[in-house]
């Protein structure tokens, strides 16, 4: 029953997990960068949550819009003004730009709001919870986890169903080949920065409800979607779903293997180092990822 | 003999570089006794550390092309190594320092071997986990203090064995004299053999084997030479600060910091990660020190840092060695 | 050439630059320089603002400036009276929370702005580098905040602290669950020992949290407690989920916590979440005693109880401390806590040590605090003095616990612990979740 229980908790968080890690993957696919600052996407979303909710007296489910908005915008900035000019370098120069706009953004988060913790205090979701059965779950992370299948489900059939993903998808198989068909791959890449910007927003605006924001709250969720968005293969939505699912099921489970198996040892402080070592383990033995297609 | 030759000939540089070298060394030599501040002279101690740090990373990830992000862990390798033999069986810092490098050398070695299956972004990501999983290892871990971190017993009287010393003058000489080991090293080795193959990698990893080049095997090398450059610099953290923890001496932060002053002094150069170090601590330390006690300042400092970064990064991906490179060749 | 040249000489000439800017500020006569490190940036940033306030108040309104209507001796002063009136200048140093920059601060504050002693550092892995370089200039170090019990373990020679330590405060725990088994505690008959015997905590995995665990089961043990399930989380994980049920699956009547903020506060959501129902819920003061804590919460944590050394109830019973948060709060709109109280009593300290020793001199200042013994009677806190022990902690020292009680929409902090400082009847047990 314990292990049944932690499984369903583990899909649930695995699916908000996914959800951040979506627009990392959107982004990796059409232009092979992975996004540092992506973390810092989230904390913004998550700012915006808070504040709109906070000075327009709405609750905060309302304001994901706004949070989708904002990182959509934020995603289009720093396409226009920073990653057009890192894709001339190197990997590692690509790398360390979006390292630096990380900073940038964080620290910029800290001058004008402070470093104090902040929280939604009132919300319809916030704190409640439904039983079913012997199980408990959190509403506010119930809803995150449907809104993130929602989020999947929308971004996989613009990917596959019309013509702006078919666009989208021929500029990440083959840039020169797309331009000769006339794609602006230009605007397509503005354009998977924005809907990574506007993912990650609403994912923001999701886990606002149940977590503090601060300056530095991106690093946390930011390790695993790196982790996930690589387990599942770079570029691939599929991978990051499936992946983001399985490190939230590690998580859960592996406390309560340290639990049934009544070692202090294997406790619970472990849980996101097995989410790395098995991200080690799984790309030493396939090292394009779960679902990856790209080397 | 060969070998010492090459470290010491100079000669292919451009005669504003042999100048600017000897000017700088000159102004090292006597640096501890220009006046400067204590904090000015601990400053320099990390400037000097973070460049052996960088140009240790410069094999691997400026010649190797590889971006390597995962570099602390060696720093608490050899950090601990260093502290865990002075309080457990009194060994000095001379015996046990080396000891932390092959440590490290044998540890990068079975990580090295699965690691560099993996190319680009995957190997980035696989850097920064191991070092996190054997970060977290060492937090949890009660033998090595656990999260409490190690405390180095402070001897009374200057220990040249333990490397105790009041003054950081001590302290400056001995991390310096490692800076040009490393120096020599570094230009040995960018004439050497490896350094050759690493760049042929580097440029074409396809073509590089086809010329029978193990690429891998050849990573693996390079990886550990940068590898033990970091330990060395990590049993000099453990003496020099007589406290480490996992959070200092293992944290993210550290490995990215390492990468990123060589990166943006300009990787794969002699030069880049001494400039890099050189432009980056100083401004760390004395903009948060100024800034920091001012009100209504918070990351300010940071701000000027990461817009730096940014504009370097994407206005010359060379780094600020390929800026002067440039304006040079005009 | 020339170009080239000039160039080469700005590379390699950076340092030089920042040396000249960095020039060392001379100050004016007849101040003693005594050099604070709080974590002023960074993540801890909010509370070191906070210590920061209180430590420059103390030393300009209780120390360097005549107050009259307050019951105090050192208002009286106006300046340190052995020293000719001379007035204490703090100068602060942020060191952001990391250990290596919080040492370089120190080896500044002593070599370039030449400070008579060094005060702070509220993290205790700060303290233990910054305490370290005081040791090695042999310069004496007054910790006034930092609560990891081998800080003064380490035969250090410069370095006292007046806070009580972890120790202390787990003992004082331990001391209030045997008091409700004899029925000393106000407002609440005894308590049979069975229903209080199985104990479970949950610490974060820094240097702090795990050695509030291992104390916990120490002082369990020699109390004839047990502890049914001890576990060390990462405080910054999203997510607390299996923590909270390995807690619940064990079945504790008791739960203990040692947590910051946002891990405290998601834990309590998580256990309610789940409807936890032991019979007691302790906090290591830390997030738990956080004015955000009660704030975000509400009427959830109506009962829950946390060790604290400083609450403003505590005016009740001590008039002094009345008096001083009544100015600090004009001031500043807050109430002194047990960290900014620590702060204040840490200035104190300084003030009195440097009276006793009559001198700026390092010898007479180290024998001065070796010998001090401040009555309690002149500090903000409940304590019984600072008195100095050999290994330099403060003996005289002594720890609160509150606890948390709904009223009229409103969460009051009450004294519960010592017994005779108590200030309403205790909640108990755990009256469950609203």
């Amino acid at each position: 029953m314990i292990v049944l229980d932690a499984l369903l908790q583990g899909i649930l968080m695995g699916l908000l997990f996914a959800l951040v890690a979506l627009g990392l993957t959107i982004i990796f696919g059409m232009m092979d960068i992975v996004n540092f600052a992506h973390g810092e996407f989230l904390m913004i979303g998550m700012y915006t949550a808070y504040w709109t909710s906070l000075l327009l007296h709405i609750d905060p489910l309302i304001t994901l819009p706004a949070s989708a908005i904002v990182g959509m915008v934020l995603g289009l900035a720093s396409y226009y003004w920073l990653v057009k000019y890192l894709l001339r370098g190197p990997m590692i120069a690509q790398l360390f730009g979006t390292f630096g706009l990380m900073l940038f953004l964080r620290y910029l988060a800290q001058f004008l709001f402070g470093i104090d913790y902040r929280i939604v205090q009132k919300g319809l979701l916030v704190g409640k919870s439904l039983t079913v059965g012997p199980f408990i779950f959190d509403w506010t992370k119930l809803s995150a986890a449907i809104l993130s299948l929602i989020a999947f489900l929308l971004v996989y059939l613009l990917l596959h169903r019309t013509k702006l993903g078919k666009a989208l998808r021929a500029t990440a198989l083959n840039r020169e080949a797309a331009n000769y068909m006339g794609i602006k791959t230009e605007r397509m890449n503005a354009l998977a920065w924005m809907i990574g910007g506007g993912t990650v927003g609403i994912a923001g605006g999701l886990i606002v409800n149940f977590w503090y924001v601060y300056p530095t709250v991106g690093l946390l969720f930011v390790m695993i979607a790196f982790a996930s968005v690589a387990m599942g293969g770079f570029g691939s939505i599929k991978g990051a779903f499936f992946a983001g699912i399985l490190i939230g099921m590690i998580e859960m489970l592996f406390p309560v293997f340290g639990h049934v198996i009544g070692s202090d040892f294997l406790g619970p402080h472990f849980k996101f180092t097995l989410v790395y070592f098995a991200y080690f383990v799984i790309v030493v033995f396939r090292p394009q990822g779960l679902f990856g297609w790209k080397h | 003999m060969e070998t010492l030759r090459d470290a010491f000939d100079f000669r292919d540089f451009s005669k504003p570089e042999k100048v600017g070298f000897v000017i700088f060394t000159l102004f090292l030599l006597v640096f501890p006794w220009l006046g400067a501040g204590s904090f000015v002279k601990a400053v320099v101690i990390q400037f000097l550390l973070f460049s052996l740090f960088g140009m240790g990373w410069n094999t691997i990830g400026g010649y190797g092309g590889q971006v390597e992000l995962g570099k602390a862990q060696y720093v608490g390798i050899g950090a601990y190594t260093v502290a865990l033999a002075m309080v457990w069986w009194k060994i000095p810092f001379w015996v046990s320092m080396p000891i932390g490098v092959l440590i490290a050398l044998g540890y990068s070695f079975i990580i090295g071997y699965p690691l560099f299956r993996l190319k680009g972004h995957y190997f980035a990501i696989a850097t920064i986990c191991t070092s996190l999983v054997l970060q977290d290892i060492f937090i949890n871990w009660k033998l090595v203090g656990a999260a409490k971190g190690i405390e180095l017993p402070i001897h009374e009287h200057p220990d040249f064995l333990y490397m105790q010393f009041k003054s950081d003058t001590y302290y400056f000489y001995f991390i310096m004299a490692l800076f040009y080991v490393a120096i020599f090293y570094m230009n040995w080795f960018r004439k050497s053999k490896l350094g050759y193959q690493l760049r042929m990698i580097k440029e074409d990893e396809e073509a590089a084997e086809s010329l029978g080049i193990d690429a891998r095997w050849c990573k693996i090398k390079a990886y550990s030479i940068a590898s033990a450059f970091v330990a060395v610099g990590g049993g000099f953290l453990a003496v020099y600060n007589l406290y480490i923890d996992p959070y200092s001496v293992m944290d993210l932060d550290l490995s990215i910091k390492i990468a990123l002053m060589a990166m943006l002094g300009g990787a794969g150069s002699m030069w880049g990660p001494i400039i890099g170090s050189a432009f980056l601590v100083p401004l760390d330390r004395f903009l948060g020190s100024w800034l920091g006690a001012h009100k209504g300042l918070i990351g300010v400092d940071f701000m000027i840092y990461s817009a730096l970064i940014m504009i370097v990064s994407a206005y010359q991906p060379r780094g600020i060695w390929g800026i002067i490179e440039q304006f040079r060749k005009r | 050439m020339k170009m080239n040249k000039t160039f080469f000489i700005f590379a390699s000439g950076l340092i030089l630059f920042f040396l000249m800017v960095c020039s060392p500020l001379y100050a004016a006569e007849k101040e003693i320089k005594i050099g604070v490190l709080y974590p002023l940036s960074g993540a801890a940033a909010t509370i070191g603002r906070d210590l920061q306030k209180a430590a420059e108040w103390t030393a300009e309104e209780l120390v360097n400036n005549k107050k009259p209507d307050i019951d105090l001796l050192m208002t009286k002063w106006g300046g340190i009276p052995n020293l000719g009136g001379a007035k204490i200048k703090l100068i602060f140093a942020d060191h952001r929370g990391e250990p290596d920059r919080g040492a370089d601060l120190a080896k500044r504050l002593i070599e370039d702005d030449k400070v008579v002693g060094l005060m702070g550092a509220y993290h205790s892995s700060v303290t233990k580098t910054v305490s370290a370089v005081a040791e090695r200039y042999q310069v004496p170090m007054i910790n006034d905040s930092s609560t990891s019990p081998d800080l003064t373990r380490r035969g250090f020679k410069w370095f006292w602290r007046c806070t009580p330590h972890d120790e202390f405060f787990t003992k004082d725990l331990f001391e209030l669950l045997k008091g409700l088994s004899e029925g000393k505690v106000k407002g609440v008959k005894t308590i049979p020992k069975d229903q209080l015997k199985n104990l479970a905590y949950a610490c974060e995995n820094t240097e702090w949290g795990s050695s509030v665990g291992k104390v916990i089961e120490t002082y369990a043990k020699e109390y004839g407690f047990n502890v049914v399930k001890g576990i060390l989380y990462d405080s910054k994980s999203p997510d607390l989920t299996s923590e909270a049920r390995a807690l619940i699956a064990a079945k504790p009547d008791c739960m203990l916590f040692a947590s910051y903020l946002s891990d405290s506060i998601l834990m309590i959501r998580t256990l309610k979440g789940m409807k936890a129902s032991p019979n007691f819920f302790w906090g290591q003061n830390a997030g738990f005693e956080m004015a955000d804590f009660p704030k975000t919460l509400g009427a959830d944590i109506n009962g829950v109880l946390t060790r604290t050394v400083f609450i403003a109830k505590i005016a009740k019973v001590k008039r002094i401390a009345g008096q001083i948060n009544e100015l600090y709060k004009k001031k500043y709109g807050d109430d002194v806590t047990g960290a900014t109280g620590r702060s204040i009593v840490g200035v104190q300290t300084w003030a009195y040590v440097l009276n006793r020793a009559g001198s700026t001199d390092k010898k007479a200042i180290q024998k001065a605090c070796n010998d001090i013994n401040i009555p309690g009677y002149e500090l903000v806190m409940p304590w019984d003095g600072v008195k100095f022990d050999a290994t330099g902690q403060n003996i005289l020292g002594k720890g609160l616990i509150g606890q948390y009680q709904w009223k009229e929409g409103k969460n009051e902090l009450e004294i519960i612990y010592p017994f005779d400082l108590a200030t309403a009847n205790m909640i108990y047990p755990f009256p469950g979740w609203k």
